[in-house]
């Protein structure tokens, strides 16, 4: 208990030098002297305390949001599944939202009140064909058939929004910046929206979580435990989809921070589910701080978007990963 | 089973699968006329056959025929073709119907490949392309192989491993494409869903090339394939070379599905199905290499041609095609094996 409190409290430090540097750090940099007084003492007649208000904040705000819910949402997926290759990214699910996104876009819908629910409704249709798959049967889908079963989807749900993008010239102008998964792309004011959505989902996270705990341990144990099970998997994929569609809406898809950071916190923090998806919260989203961080100083002038990075990095983790696993675990 | 023999060559064959093959390829003779007399202009069955081998019948059907519709139809049969034996191949080696190039990085390195090939030539020539993403598909296939070797080579870990590689080439490929002009990074993304459209004389001699270097040494290595199906010790038993066998196999595999990949983009499915219904169709023992190369080019000829005959609205390339027919495919094939069958 006090390890993992103590792991926790790490986990929030890093966050907080994340945020410190996803604040000071850019085409130009700002010294932490400035960045504080922006933030405390906000004088307007400051340009460089403007460049910190008007967009490392929001940008921020987005990357700690983002990366805090798709790595809890993987922490989920990867119980419920009882699979350790579970990623809302991987299995479909931010596709699924994608695809819903494009189509508003074509669609004409235009302005982010409309493209949230639409991103909600793309996911929740892909979380549930992915976990119909995933789940099925005693052996609870062995990590190759899960992993081909979302690149399935995922391929389909592509195909088809590279053929809307196909006919629409105007879409893929604003689409082929928004997959590549940008962190600058929308507004503070659209990602307050996102907030409590994604505040109240990572609250019925915890809640559920020992429930869910207990019915990965097998049905037959949570029952006898007095647990709904069928309850406890449809609260966990309602939680699931508000989560990844929330960070798809907001950041575009970004995949395999769902991966990468619940398997780091699980070798740290052990089985516990509610210290797992705490400690994974931070790590995702200081994870998305970072490598947003990363992709403004490492190709000057232009930015990389965060999507980009997290794949190319995620990609050689997931790549290690099966490296590392047994003949027999595969 | 019934044995051929020509000189020292000698092919032994199930009596089902030989019957099967004799239909399939009585099948794709006629996909291929209905391909070349069949389209917008009305050029009649006579002409349409001589324009197809290049006697002179006149315009407009030299142009129509013997520039667009043969080399349209033999490309797609050619890679065809190339994705079925390549996903036979591959599911074979590792013993998994599920496997297929596609999902494993190799069709996406490829992708890379020749997206960065259009954007520092600016897309000037196929040609180039061609070889961009060749190069690319070999690439992933190498990393492939370099990350997961551990003592060996563990199919289940080389199909974990090539769909992370898979991941890390498409991060390449969306970065690319915001680096270039909206027009450019259009026709990227027409190549990208993998279409035959425009495909021309040269696409056929490269495809046909690749094909005529690698099938004869992959089947000389047919034996070696269905008899490591019974298991590795047998295979040895039996005098076989089993690494050094399956080394070669897998490279053909890789080689095919990137040369496939180089001509028309990266084309989904095709190297899943196809082999999968080979196995269904021929009720064979085990790998059935040249059924599932026919059923793979019937496919995708059956594929292209539907393509082109959607209203005007509707026409995609052919990728999207197999996309939208294949995948639910494939997450019924997870979804049987969940149920307590081998995945």
């Amino acid at each position: 208990m006090r390890k993992r409190a103590l792991i926790a409290t790490v986990a929030l430090v890093v966050l907080v030098v994340a945020v410190g540097l996803s604040l000071a750090i850019g085409a130009r940099s700002i010294d932490p002297g400035t960045v504080w007084h922006a933030i405390f003492s906000f004088d307007p007649s400051d340009p460089e305390q403007l460049i910190v208000r008007d967009l490392r904040v929001s940008r921020t705000v987005i990357g700690v949001l983002a990366g805090a819910a798709l790595a809890i949402a993987g922490a989920l997926m990867q119980s419920l599944t009882r699979n350790p290759f579970a990623d809302p990214g991987l299995l479909g699910i931010n596709a699924g939202a994608s695809l819903a996104v494009v189509i508003s876009l074509t669609l004409g819908i235009g302005g982010f009140a409309a493209q949230v629910p639409m991103a909600f409704i793309g996911a929740g249709i892909a979380a549930v064909i992915v976990y119909a798959i995933g789940a099925r049967g005693a052996a609870a889908g062995a990590p190759v058939r899960l992993a081909l079963a979302g690149v399935a989807l995922a391929t389909l749900v592509t195909s088809i929004t590279y053929a809307v993008l196909l006919v629409d010239d105007a879409t893929l102008e604003q689409y082929r910046l928004w997959v590549a998964g940008s962190l600058t792309g929308r507004s503070a004011d659209d990602v307050t929206a996102l907030v409590p959505i994604v505040l109240v989902a990572i609250a019925a996270a915890l809640l559920v979580s020992r429930q869910l705990e207990a019915v990965a341990l097998g049905e037959d144990t949570a029952r006898a435990l007095g647990i709904s099970v069928g309850a406890t998997r449809v609260i966990v994929i309602v939680v699931v989809t508000l989560l990844a569609a929330s960070a798809t809406a907001a950041a575009g898809p970004i995949i395999f921070v769902g991966l990468a950071v619940p398997h780091l916190a699980r070798a740290l923090v052990g089985a516990s589910l509610p210290w797992l998806l705490i400690v994974s919260g931070l790590g995702g989203a200081a994870l998305v701080l970072v490598c947003d961080v990363i992709g403004r100083v490492i190709a000057p002038p232009s930015e990389i978007g965060v999507g980009i990075t997290t794949a190319f990095i995620g990609g050689l983790i997931f790549a290690l990963m099966a490296r590392r696993m047994k003949v027999v675990e595969l | 089973m019934r044995s051929l023999r020509i000189g020292p060559f000698g092919i032994t064959t199930h009596r089902r699968t030989f019957v099967v093959g004799l239909i399939l390829l009585g099948v794709l003779l006629a996909l291929l006329i209905f391909a070349l007399v069949v389209g917008k202009a009305n050029i009649g069955f006579l002409d349409s056959m001589r324009a197809a081998i290049g006697i002179s019948v006149g315009s407009p059907g030299d142009f129509i025929v013997g520039q667009v519709r043969a080399p349209r139809a033999l490309t797609t049969i050619l890679v065809g073709g190339m994705l079925g034996v390549s996903g036979a191949i591959l599911q074979s080696l590792t013993r998994n119907p599920l496997a297929s190039p596609d999902f494993i990085g190799i069709s996406a390195g490829a992708g890379t490949g020749a997206v960065l090939t259009m954007w520092l030539t600016s897309g000037t020539s196929l040609w180039v392309t061609a070889a961009g993403a060749a190069v690319g598909g070999l690439t992933a296939a190498f990393l492939m192989l370099v990350l997961s070797w551990r003592r060996g080579i563990v199919p289940l870990r080389l199909i974990l491993t090539g769909i992370g590689i898979g991941f890390v080439a498409q991060a390449a490929t969306q970065y690319t494409l915001t680096r270039m002009d909206v027009h450019e990074a259009g026709s990227a993304l027409a190549w990208l869903v993998g279409s035959t459209t425009g495909s021309t004389w040269t696409h056929v001699k490269v495809a046909a090339a690749v094909l005529a270097v690698l099938l004869p040494v992959i089947l000389w290595h047919a034996r070696a394939l269905r008899t490591m199906e019974m298991g590795d010790d047998t295979a040895k038993a039996l005098g076989i070379h089993v690494n050094r066998s399956r080394a070669i196999l897998a490279v053909c595999s890789v080689l095919l599905a990137a040369a496939a990949t180089a001509v028309t983009g990266p084309i989904g499915f095709i190297a899943l199905v196809a082999p999968a219904l080979a196995v269904r169709i021929t009720r064979g023992p085990g790998v059935t290499l040249i059924p599932a190369a026919l059923l793979g080019a019937v496919l995708l000829l059956v594929a292209d041609q539907a393509s082109q005959l959607m209203p005007a609205t509707l026409q995609f390339p052919v990728g999207i095609f197999t996309a939208v027919v294949g995948a639910p495919y494939l997450l019924w094939l997870v979804w049987r094996s969940s149920r307590g069958g081998q995945a």
